[in-house]
């Protein structure tokens, strides 16, 4: 089975939540040791809630007094700074010069990546938690206003606007024709990228906050009905799911045949892509919203401390005790590990 | 109350404050032998509503049972529909919801809805009760916007998927994001105390409470808690409008009572909190506020609404003890020292075993202080099925 793992055809693409299926951020999947010092510490200066990225050694890292750090990976220096009008809990996406968030504000920001300074913003009606992802130079994301918007990536200028049912916190996927997205009216919606007409939606049991990944010609999906969904891709029908202790607000990492979902009954979930069976199951902490993030032979999330899990039986490998950011997703960039804690600190760990 | 608590009104002086804070650790290690003084600092002059606490039903509790309201941590939403509505008719004797609901919002008011996401997942406010309570807020002319679904810590808030599962429009806040973030209270609205010799003995009231919302409807879930005996509408307006209240227990010991009952006196907080809606989808009768443990936690499918929230807590109480009865557990009255342990894992795990010295008598002591019945003889207890 061939999984479409979400690498963009254009350069500048970043078509999902942390560019790319396995949720590494664009980094590749690299092997996560067990790290054994702590290289540097970078204080914040408030929460994170959303997971750093990391770009030509610098990590990007937005934290909820409205503040996106730029540091230099070598030193844990900040290379600059730039401060949103609201706090921040959208994830940073990039896109050649661009680094694009969404804000509180109701803001979604494009800021140059070299200088720190402010390229374009764009309003919406409410918050933008959601990551901004980017499919052949247009910037799509979803608002709680409800609306999911197409903007122009060089310019900021809106090409369309489309109402939804619900509050959008979901991640869109961006497939070359179609978007992908969950919505708090508890559906699944696919519209066409070119214009945002509706093409499918299928309803669950409750809202979604989950953002979904791309399979093949399935789209995953958890939602808080606590069940995660397989979806076929053209028509919406639902192929399998599987259901799990709790809500799902976690969303799916994807490698190969393997989604792994984690819920809030506090367990991560490997999955068969194509047919839902279960291969394993591993209690990490009380409750999982974060994604994971699939390496070398490993899966880690955050889930109160840090965990990494061998991806063929779900053993727990190694456990850190910090980055209690149940929000956050660590970047696995060789043998560096970077993560960012509910306390305000960015860690180096090696 | 307790004899021993002395309520001074008034301001002392911050340096004598200063003084009692310097050495927190070795008092620390004193065992409390008495409540000390506890200012509260009120907005100035606010002119007290008919509609505060014990507000227009004093002593008036409306149960409505449905077993099938849960099934498998599910929560129906068409069933709570049917028993918030059934509820708020019995409550007001009014018969359409529309109008029951009017007799405590107005079109104009900026309504807060105060929920209890501590717990999440396994219990907290159900967003399907929160949607009901928001679409009735809204046939009686209130916007989406003027509504605003809040509690203290943000993080918490996230874990419940609030934000996601609630209608556009409303406001969803959470008044702090970090343990020390304090920009989100109002520096002259707190009370004062200083309990085990801890530095900061100011406990300032959330400035949302104080100065953005006109009307709160409160809505606690039902479940015991491991310093106050049970957390229910009292100590979820109280703590969770107030911040640095964790302060108040050093194991084994507790000034729960009587914090929370004074902290409800408090005005605004008093007269702006209107309606208290009891998420009793679930019941945790061991292990609370925090535990995940699913085999403390009943799904028995009750909603309980009161404008008192001595009566409705004394009614939670009681439910709690039978519960606790039933099981073997020991009683929450219970100050036994082979209670008390200092591993969280025993507490959680042995329905025995606890945290502190548990003080339910905070809710007979907000009884004294005029925030309601906690006679049980003087209740009107109705119970309904949905």
């Amino acid at each position: 089975m061939t999984t479409e793992t979400a690498k963009p055809k254009a350069q500048g693409d970043w078509p999902t939540l942390l560019k790319d299926n396995s949720r590494t951020g664009g980094q590749g999947q690299h092997q996560a040791h067990s790290p054994e010092r702590n290289v540097w510490q970078f204080r914040a200066g408030s929460a994170v809630r959303s997971a750093p990225v990391l770009d030509d050694g610098i990590l990007y890292v937005a934290s909820v007094n409205g503040a996106l750090h730029a540091i230099d990976v070598v030193t844990g220096r900040s290379k600059w700074k730039f401060q949103a009008a609201g706090p921040v809990h959208s994830t940073p996406s990039l896109s050649e010069n661009r680094i694009l968030f969404g804000c509180d504000d109701g803001k979604v920001y494009a800021i140059d990546k070299q200088a720190g300074s402010k390229l374009w913003e764009t309003p919406t009606g409410a918050e933008v938690w959601a990551s901004p992802v980017v499919r052949g130079g247009v910037v799509f994301f979803g608002s709680a206003d409800a609306h999911v918007y197409a903007i122009e990536a060089t310019t900021g200028l809106t090409r369309w606007a489309q109402e939804l049912g619900g509050r959008i916190y979901s991640t869109i996927y961006a497939a070359e024709q179609h978007l992908y997205l969950g919505c708090g009216d508890g559906k699944v919606y696919c519209l066409e990228a070119a214009s945002g007409k509706i093409l499918w939606s299928t309803l669950t049991g409750n809202g979604i906050d989950s953002s979904p990944a791309q399979a093949g010609d399935l789209l995953l999906i958890g939602s808080e009905d606590f069940w995660f969904y397989a979806i076929n891709s053209t028509t919406g029908e639902v192929r399998w799911k599987y259901e799990t202790g709790l809500g799902i607000a976690s969303s799916p990492a994807v490698s190969g045949d393997l989604a792994v979902i984690g819920s809030k009954d506090g367990y991560l979930y490997a999955l068969e892509t194509q047919t839902g069976r279960l291969r394993w199951k591993t209690v990490v902490g009380e409750v999982v919203t974060a994604p994971p993030v699939i390496g070398d032979g490993v899966v880690c999330v955050q889930a109160g401390g840090t965990f990494a899990l061998d991806n063929t039986t779900g053993r727990v490998v190694w456990r850190a005790a910090l980055a209690g950011a149940v929000q956050s997703v660590p970047v696995l960039a060789g043998d560096t590990i970077y993560l960012a804690s509910l306390s305000g600190e960015v860690y180096a760990l090696r | 109350m307790d004899r021993r608590t002395f309520v001074q009104i008034g301001c002392i002086g911050s340096a004598s404050l200063l003084v009692q804070g310097l050495d927190p650790m070795i008092r620390a290690e004193m065992a409390p032998v008495a409540v000390p003084p506890i200012e509260l600092h009120g907005l100035p002059n606010y002119k007290r509503s008919p509609l505060g606490m014990p507000g227009l039903f004093p002593g008036r509790v409306i149960e409505v049972r449905n077993p099938s309201a849960i099934a498998r941590n599910r929560v129906s939403q068409p069933i709570v529909r049917q028993m918030l509505e059934h509820a708020m008719k019995e409550l007001t004797q009014e018969k359409f919801a529309q109008a029951a609901w009017a007799k405590f919002i107005k079109p104009d008011d900026i309504v807060g809805i105060k929920i209890n996401p501590s717990g999440a997942p396994a219990c907290c406010s159900s967003p399907e009760i929160l949607r009901e309570i928001i679409t009735s807020v809204q046939t009686v002319g209130v916007p989406a916007r003027n509504i605003l679904v809040y509690d203290r810590y943000s993080y918490e808030m996230d874990i419940g998927s609030y934000q996601a599962l609630l209608p556009p429009g409303v406001r969803i806040v959470g008044i702090q994001d970090a343990f020390v973030d304090a920009s989100g209270y109002d520096p002259n609205i707190y009370c004062a105390a200083n309990f085990f010799g801890e530095w900061e003995t100011r406990s300032y009231m959330a400035s949302i409470v104080g100065e953005v919302v006109t009307k709160i409807i409160n809505v606690p879930t039902m479940k015991d808690h491991s310093a106050a005996g049970v957390t229910g509408a009292l100590k979820n307006l109280a703590y969770g409008t107030f911040n640095n209240v964790a302060r108040t227990h050093r194991a084994p010991y507790s000034f729960t009572n009587p914090l929370i009952g004074l902290m409800c006196t408090v005005e605004p907080l008093r007269s702006k909190s209107v309606l208290h809606i009891m998420d009793g989808m679930r019941q945790v009768w061991h292990g609370g506020p925090l535990t995940q443990v699913q085999e403390f936690i009943d799904q028995i499918g009750t909603l309980l609404v009161a404008t008192d929230p001595v009566a409705l807590d004394t009614i939670e109480l009681e439910a709690i003890e039978k519960k606790r009865r039933e099981r073997g557990a020991p009683s929450l009255w219970q100050h036994h020292p082979n209670s008390i342990t200092a591993d969280n894992n025993a507490f959680f795990h042995d329905a025995a075993k606890n945290l502190f010295f548990r003080q339910p008598g905070h809710i007979a002591a907000a009884g004294e202080l005029g925030l309601g019945i906690a006679d049980l003889k003087q209740i009107d207890h109705r119970i309904l099925s949905a």
